[in-house]
């Protein structure tokens, strides 16, 4: 097999709308993830970037099937996810783990620190007996750097970034391949920030992690991610290498987030143009025909409404794609009715 | 809410995996430590040991009619004074206990059983199951309580057991809908999903996180639960349909002594002062035992406030 671990082909979480009333009508469809194509290499941290809304932690979750996906197909080393019986599912969640962004809600607050590490071992039958399972628990801690002897204690006796390790501990106890840190940040003091980073990416050096890191914070991602994939209203609009992304962006809407960073270097930042966009994100339950970023784009040009944008090589990078016209028109016009709105 | 999150016991923290004690001990060593519901506890106890040992430590027949002593006032031979056919009221009362406890044991313990693990399935699953079993519960929940009550006695005939079940059905209601509301909050907490994302099994998500966070509102329903059954009990007793005379129970005895209020305040105050300690003693240990279930509260408790 080739070394992509994990991998999406025209990947769809619709969530019917339903209008309110007694009668529970579907009034509409809303796309949180519309026909994503993605593949996340063995060993690779890939960013996931985009602003609220945009359907990545939709994406992350339907990756691991906690989220149905409506349409499409996921393959996790080899295997369909999609259809997925039972017990096969159960090895899925054994081998791909997730980290979540509220290290305050993620964790049960009746079960001490120890039951909660332990439950994946629990489920997996992965240590019998008491005595081995409490010495994994130990290591666990050891490795995302907690003293093994908090172990009894109940997550509200933890700080934010202590529970997040906790939380880290957690997805990696039964070894898995595959993880996704769902702005596994996000609500960590910044100082705690860097070092949860860091963790992460030691953790990821050390056992060979495949990591797919979902953030708002494109500073984080660009620390962390050897690849960057960039999310605009449900679909993936642009790939590529961390610095080939981070420095040429070549789709407008990346163009317009990277600007939006602020520069660590007062004259630099003076100087920093910034791309304003116009106007909000249109609602995913009623998207743009064509390429689906024009209504807000400074450079919409004729094919744009009418042809939906495929991703296409683009820059001096190799394994730089980006869905936009700009760089030649490539795409089918799409009628957005229809179940497949991912032209390849 | 919002406690300092540091405030753990710093000395002698026990350094193995698991608690240093056993659940139920730390459980009952802080239960023990709010006076309240220790008390409450102790009562209680003692409510049930004279439950258990009624024959023994009634000081007479609970039936021995002794029409010369027709209502007599509280006196040395008769602490209690006896009702209108001189039948000592200590010894109904202490025989009275056993039936009205077991009644509302029962009673409630049928509620919450069925009612719990309907209300967690629906709540849990919602969608078509939420709907079928909720509107099932709607309907029980229609009936007046006391006429449904009567319609299974109806059926199955008076007496204790039957009495405990008639009450029981019409509590399943209350506690399905206390249950499914809880547990509608607890699903969509972020820690359940975690819980699936390692693979934990739909049981296991029930019995080790969902039920365990649910659980506080249906304590406190348990205990209320039970000081209306006792209530519910004697008004059926009162109807007739539940303990039967001469049997004592202290809702029927409440019924009885009614008549003799003005005339004989002790036949129906000593019941009645029966019912009202257990019913309170019921509700503040519910109180104590939701609160130091709580592993937040737990902590506070333990650090040494209070």
């Amino acid at each position: 097999m080739s070394d992509v671990l994990v991998s999406a082909r025209g990947l769809e979480v619709h969530f019917p709308v339903r209008s309110g009333g007694a009668l529970r009508r579907t009034a509409g469809v809303l796309r949180a993830v519309d026909g994503v194509d993605l593949d996340i290499h063995r060993g690779e941290t890939l960013g996931l970037v985009g602003e609220s809304g945009c359907g990545k932690s939709t994406l992350g979750n339907a990756l691991l099937r906690l989220v149905e996906p409506t349409g499409g197909r996921v393959t996790f080393d080899g295997t369909d996810v999609t259809g997925l019986g039972r017990r096969a599912l159960r090895d899925l969640r054994r081998r791909a783990g997730m980290v979540f962004q509220d290290p305050f809600a993620s964790l049960d607050p009746r079960r001490t620190v120890a039951q909660t590490v332990a439950e994946p071992l629990e489920v997996h039958g992965l240590r019998s007996g008491r005595r081995e399972r409490a010495a994994r628990v130990g290591e666990l801690l050891e490795l995302v750097g907690l003293d093994p002897a908090v172990a009894g204690r109940y997550p509200h006796e933890f700080s934010g970034g202590q529970r997040q390790r906790v939380g880290i501990a957690r997805a990696l106890a039964g070894e898995p391949d595959f993880l996704v840190c769902d702005e596994a940040i996000a609500s960590l003091d910044v100082s705690v920030q860097a070092q949860v980073l860091n963790l992460l990416r030691r953790l990821q050096r050390k056992l060979g992690l495949t990591l797919l890191f979902i953030s708002h914070d494109l500073s984080a991602v660009r620390h962390i991610s050897d690849r960057i994939a960039v999310m605009y209203l449900g679909r993936v609009v642009e790939v590529g290498p961390a610095s080939a992304v981070g420095a040429e962006p070549q789709m407008p809407y990346t163009q317009a987030l990277l600007s939006a960073v602020p520069v660590p270097h007062p004259a630099l930042e003076r100087s920093r143009q910034r791309i304003v966009l116009r106007g909000d994100v249109p609602s995913p339950a009623d998207v743009p025909s064509g390429c689906r970023f024009r209504t807000r784009c400074p450079h919409a040009f004729e094919p744009c409404p009418g042809v939906d944008p495929a991703l296409q090589p683009v820059g001096a990078a190799p394994g730089h794609v980006a869905a936009c016209h700009l760089h030649g028109v490539v795409g089918g016009p799409v009628e957005r009715e229809g179940t497949v709105a991912s032209a390849r | 809410m919002t406690v300092p999150a540091q405030k753990a016991p710093e000395a002698g923290a026990p350094a193995s995996l698991r608690p240093a004690r056993p659940r139920w001990r730390e459980t009952l060593g802080l239960l023990v430590r709010n006076p309240t519901a220790a008390v409450a506890g102790l009562v209680l106890l003692a409510i049930v040991l004279v439950a258990v040992f009624d024959e023994a430590l009634a000081p007479s027949g609970p039936n021995e009619i002794a029409v010369e002593d027709r209502l007599r006032p509280p006196s040395w031979a008769h602490p209690f004074g006896t009702d209108d056919l001189g039948r000592d009221i200590l010894s109904r009362v202490v025989l009275g206990a056993a039936v009205s406890l077991r009644v509302g044991f029962l009673a409630v313990g049928i509620a919450l059983v069925v009612g719990s693990v309907i209300g967690l399935l629906a709540g849990f699953y919602g969608r078509w199951v939420d709907d079928v079993l909720m509107r099932v519960m709607d309907v029980l929940f229609a009936f007046p309580a006391v006429l449904l009550a009567i319609a299974v006695l109806a059926v199955r005939g008076p007496g204790p057991g039957n009495t405990a079940l008639a009450i029981g059905i019409v509590y399943v209601p209350i506690f399905a809908r206390v249950t499914r509301a809880s547990v509608l909050g607890v699903r969509e907490e972020v820690y359940v999903r975690a819980s699936r994302s390692v693979g934990a099994s739909d049981w296991r998500l029930l019995t080790r996180h969902v039920l365990p966070n649910a659980a506080p509102p249906i304590i406190v329903q348990t205990s209320i639960s039970l000081a209306f059954a006792v209530l519910a009990e004697a008004a059926l007793s009162f109807l007739g349909l539940g303990t039967q005379p001469p049997d004592p129970s202290w809702g029927l005895m409440l019924a009885e002594g009614r008549g003799f209020i003005d005339l004989a305040w002790w036949l129906a105050f000593f019941p009645g002062m029966a019912i009202f300690v257990t019913v309170l003693c019921f509700n503040l240990l519910g109180d104590g035992l939701r609160d130091v279930l709580d592993p937040r509260q737990r902590t506070l408790m333990a650090g040494g406030g209070r």
